[in-house]
């Protein structure tokens, strides 16, 4: 009784022992030779081994523990035959078959098998299926309804299209050669527990290799897209540098040029003023048009720097509180000189109005729109410059946001109906009397730009033959909290 | 009131000729040239002009660097500069006013135009 108990004991010990390697290895190989060392170990059986079933239905030993004095199964193939139909239904369903004595006719084993049988010595078995449950995503494809399974289950062909499925990898069989062996209960739990760690193992080793496989894939596919990235990243890059370099060049061609126009324009104004020698009739002439040009040029280079800006971002409006009284009575002063060549009267209205804005962007737009009416006034003609504040405003009739309002109003020749929006886009003009008038086709469209980026509107409106009115707008409100930068 | 008396600061010769013809010209003020900020220094000095008109860009020593010195001078110090610049945004002009600068006048310009710029940046009751 003591040394049966203390069997027993070791039984348990061993079995243990190998449960903890089973599930500290993932390598397959490894658990089956470790699986059946230990069985043959805790059974001191003859031979245990390890049986895997192929698809066609052949198999072999693929693990194997052997006492010395008995032959060697493995890599032994089997036929077909050795495992039949029905006994292959019977293992998935996870029957366990224990052959006390092979040669007893109640064992019911086949003719075939048992020559097989004398020929290896096998006195006794003990076979013990091997069943993985396979799911459908082990085998790709689609859901079934579980009723189908139960039928598919039992004709044991892995069909590929159940739920979950016993799929017969393979046996866990136990020979006794020097005896029959009377197997009891303890032996068969022993097998069926050893089975089972066996076909969780194969499970996970199969899960495993899906991972790695998807890990692979999904690695592969990231490595992919981050080259794309990285690819657009440099392209954008490269664009960038590029537009960068465009820039600059605008930027220092823009420059360079404004000190030979300074000396040129400078040294004409102070050839026209006459004093510095008298000109003939032609010789004033040729002058005149040397300093038009100039001034042409002049006001096209300084276009020319605000475009590159608003293209590439870089408009920079810098609001403050400025008084358009002020802003008035600067443009007013500057076209001064202008006006009296053409002349032209200015009639302003410097009401004392507040606005948010950048003071020197907005004088920019004063001083177009000025220097516009009065090139397009006839002599004599007057041009009204004019502010108000608007409760209700113009642009917006269901707002109750304030606006500002600057009026620009000429007696000029006035401006078509479909050319009244025209107009704001670049490089668009009138007619072709209007270049002569030495328009660059640029000041509108900056100065939409400039209103626009103060949250203002700006339009025209004409009769032609009967002047025209160039009307923007500046919101009044300031609101709390915001910042007196902002980039276009 | 005696003559204004103007120094130009710029390496460009033309630009240095025009300006003077200019405001000689329009305001019958005196101008005193230098193509250099050290020549431009050293002319501060000894003549004290009653205002410094100063090319930014500069090949030797740049508008910013000479401006610096002639602040760190007592005898320049208290001299108002006026910045002659091609640049014109007003972050731009921020910084320039951040220095101590006076003021600005873009380029292009008329010189012809230059004394009543002047006058007007510094509120000189001239006209």
């Amino acid at each position: 009784m003591q040394t049966k108990l203390h069997h027993q004991q070791q039984r348990v010990e061993l079995f243990s022992d190998v449960m903890l390697k089973i599930r500290q290895s993932l390598q397959v190989e490894d658990i089956l030779q470790t699986t059946v060392t230990a069985a043959q170990q805790i059974l001191q059986a003859d031979r245990v081994l390890i049986y895997h079933v192929l698809p066609n239905r052949t198999g072999k030993t693929i693990s194997e523990v052997v006492l010395p004095e008995y032959p060697t199964l493995m890599h032994l193939e089997f036929a077909e035959e050795v495992l039949p139909e029905h006994y292959h239904q019977l293992y998935a369903q996870g029957r366990v078959r224990a052959i006390a004595d092979v040669h007893d006719p109640a064992a019911g084993l086949a003719d075939c098998l048992v020559e097989f049988i004398n020929q290896f010595d096998i006195k006794a078995k003990l076979i013990v299926p091997i069943v993985q449950t396979l799911n459908v995503h082990s085998l790709g494809s689609s859901p079934h309804n579980s009723q189908d399974d139960s039928q598919h289950i039992s004709q044991g062909k892995s069909k590929k299209n159940s739920l979950t499925h016993n799929h017969l990898w393979g046996l866990l069989i136990a020979h006794q050669c020097r005896s029959t062996r009377h197997w009891v209960e303890f032996d068969l739990r022993l097998m069926q527990q050893l089975a089972n760690q066996i076909g969780m193992a194969l499970s996970h080793a199969q899960l495993l290799e899906q991972w790695e496989e998807l890990m692979n894939t999904r690695t592969a596919e990231l490595t992919e897209i981050n080259h794309n990235l990285q690819q657009e990243i440099n392209a954008r890059m490269h664009a960038e540098a590029a537009l960068h370099r465009g820039n600059e060049f605008i930027s220092v061609i823009s420059h360079e040029l404004r000190t030979p126009l300074t000396s040129l324009h400078s040294a004409l104004k102070l050839l026209a003023t006459g004093r510095l020698g008298h000109l003939s009739a032609t010789g004033q002439q040729m002058l005149a048009i040397a300093d038009e040009s100039t001034e042409r040029l002049v006001r096209l280079v300084n276009n020319v720097l605000d475009l590159q800006r608003i293209e590439s971002g870089n408009l920079v409006i810098e609001r403050q509180m400025c008084h358009a009284a002020t802003l008035i009575t600067h443009a007013v002063e500057s076209m001064q000189a202008t006006a009296q060549q053409s002349e032209i009267t200015l009639v302003t209205q410097p009401d004392d109005i507040s606005i948010w804005a950048d003071p020197d962007y907005i004088l920019q737009v004063l001083t177009n729109l000025l220097s516009n009416a009065i090139k397009f006034s006839s002599p004599g003609g007057k041009v009204w410059l004019i502010v108000t504040r608007c409760d209700s405003s113009p642009t917006l009739p269901h707002a109750s946001v304030p606006e500002i309002v600057f009026r620009v109003r000429d007696e000029g020749q006035g401006i078509p109906t479909d050319q009244l929006e025209r107009i704001f886009e670049r490089f668009q003009q009138v007619n072709a009397a209007d270049r002569k008038k030495g328009g660059t086709g640029l000041g509108l469209s900056i100065c939409r730009t400039i209103i626009e980026q103060h949250g203002g509107k700006i339009w025209a409106e004409s009769t032609p033959g009967n002047g025209s009115t160039f009307t923007f707008t500046l919101p009044a409100q300031v609101r709390a909290g915001h910042t007196s930068n902002q980039q276009c | 009131m005696p003559t204004k008396r103007i120094l130009i600061i710029d390496d460009e010769e033309t630009i240095q000729t025009v300006v003077q013809f200019g405001i000689k010209m329009s305001a019958g003020w005196d101008v005193l040239t230098a193509g250099s900020g050290a020549q431009g220094i050293q002319i501060a000095q000894l003549e004290k002009p009653d205002v410094i008109l100063l090319d930014v860009m500069m090949n030797d020593m740049d508008g910013i660097a000479t401006f610096k010195a002639l602040q760190a001078h007592a005898k320049t110090g208290q001299i108002p500069v006026i910045f002659l610049t091609a640049k014109a945004q007003t972050g731009e002009k921020r910084q320039f006013n951040d220095l101590g600068v006076s003021g600005v006048i873009t380029k292009p310009f008329n010189s012809l135009n230059l004394p009543e710029q002047i006058a007007h940046i510094l509120h000189w009751v001239t006209f």
